[in-house]
């Protein structure tokens, strides 16, 4: 699939993505990605933010939703067990349009450690795109971390490419 | 017990001064114990009081002794003198003191700019900013913490340096070829906030001395450096001189 193609031929650097450590707040999140997607060229959406420790070690990612999912009101978040019924949902909006602005605003003070997607799966740039692929599908996720000898960070694998790739693979025969 | 030797070439208030100074590094001389009297000193050494009062004055500037109204001169906690001149980093300025430091980092990483930071770096908003977070200490007490930023397309390398051992200022001439040219300093007071107090060993809300550095390289912004020093430990000094 995808002649034999590894993950660094479709990978991003690194530095394309934004980058902030875990302590920073969702409200600081927000501001970045904002700059990010208006003011980059490189960074098409979906926009991620890379969540890094303090010493330069990848431990998560942001995006848009992660962000949006932190702020949004506790008691409104459906349960498994408690699912709003759909002719609710009119009434839920309003609720949410009165507490968005209150209750997120604080909200948007916790750190970003407490909603980022915690970085457990990697690839390494010598991979198949086929291994990023399968990882990416089986753990829902629309990027993957490259790291070079399965330590240093170099890169970002995405969804958009490696969806290219193999409907690339697969139109062309 | 060493005495003033009058053959020995060296001006005897440098005499005296290496003398006593040599009692407080030894603890000789314990922190807060009493210093002899100038009277005590000028028969102990046979010097005149003028030679003595030199080089208390001296010790007291570099913050070994510190004179009390109606008590009389004590060994005290060693303050460290910051004069305004071009000491760039702060290895440079405890080797200058002769004090033994050591070097803690807390964050060496990467984050995008907040704030002003953009605009403290020259920057644009969306580059990224080696973030370097170091607590100093001397005799395993804190004395200072020390942000700095500096933009990640200048070098790299800061971030994969051991910043322990290493001074940021020398990794970047030596190693990332850039030169600092000028500094400016801005002095100022912090209230500390919870972290910060944690850190320093103070309690949130204590004023502290806060410098703010901007570094250059020719007219381009290398480095941003918030130091935040326990007023106990530091004092800063300014040495003017009329043009001739």
């Amino acid at each position: 699939m995808a002649n034999g193609k590894a993950v660094k031929d479709i990978m991003i650097d690194v530095f394309e993505f934004p980058h902030i450590p875990y302590w920073f707040s969702l409200r600081q999140a927000m501001g970045i990605i904002k700059k990010s997607v208006l003011e980059s060229t490189k960074c098409v959406r979906p926009i991620v933010i890379l969540v890094f420790d303090e010493k330069y070690n990848l431990v998560g990612t942001l995006t848009q939703v992660n962000i949006l999912k932190g702020m949004e009101p506790q008691f409104l978040k459906p349960t498994t067990k408690a699912q709003m019924p759909e002719d609710s949902l009119e009434g839920l909006s309003v609720l949410w349009d009165s507490l968005f602005s209150k209750e997120s605003a604080a909200l948007a003070e916790k750190p970003v450690s407490e909603i980022m997607i915690p970085a457990r799966l990697f690839v390494e740039q010598n991979d198949p795109i086929t291994k990023a692929a399968y990882l990416m599908l089986h753990n829902d996720l629309v990027l993957l971390p490259v790291l070079e000898g399965k330590k240093k960070l170099i890169g970002v694998v995405r969804m958009i490419e490696v969806f290219d790739e193999v409907s690339n693979a697969i139109l062309n025969g | 017990m060493t005495l003033i030797d009058r053959d020995n070439h060296q001006k005897l208030y440098l005499q005296l001064y290496a003398i006593l100074r040599n009692k407080i590094d030894s603890g000789e001389w314990a922190v807060d114990s009493q210093m002899p009297t100038e009277e005590e000193l000028c028969k102990t050494y046979e010097i005149s009081k003028a030679t003595v009062r030199i080089a208390i004055a001296e010790l007291a500037r570099q913050g070994y002794l510190s004179r009390r109204q109606g008590k009389g001169t004590f060994v005290c906690k060693r303050v460290i003198p910051e004069g305004l001149a071009m000491f760039t980093s702060f290895k440079e300025l405890m080797l200058e003191a002769g004090i033994n430091f050591t070097t803690k980092v807390l964050a060496q990483t990467v984050i995008m700019p907040i704030d002003d930071l953009d605009i403290k770096l020259d920057i644009a908003e969306n580059k990224h900013i080696i973030y370097i977070k170091r607590l100093r200490l001397i005799d395993n007490e804190p004395i200072l913490l020390q942000e700095t930023y500096m933009p990640h397309n200048i070098c790299p390398l800061p971030l994969l340096e051991d910043l322990e051992s290493n001074s940021l200022l020398e990794v970047l001439e030596q190693k990332c070829s850039v030169k600092i040219t000028s500094v400016q300093d801005y002095i100022g007071i912090a209230y500390l906030n919870e972290e910060e107090g944690r850190l320093l060993g103070l309690p949130e809300g204590s004023a502290a001395l806060l410098l703010e550095q901007f570094f250059y390289s020719g007219k381009n912004k290398i480095l941003y450096t918030r130091s935040i020093k326990r007023p106990d430990r530091f004092k800063f000094f300014i040495e003017l001189e009329r043009k001739q």
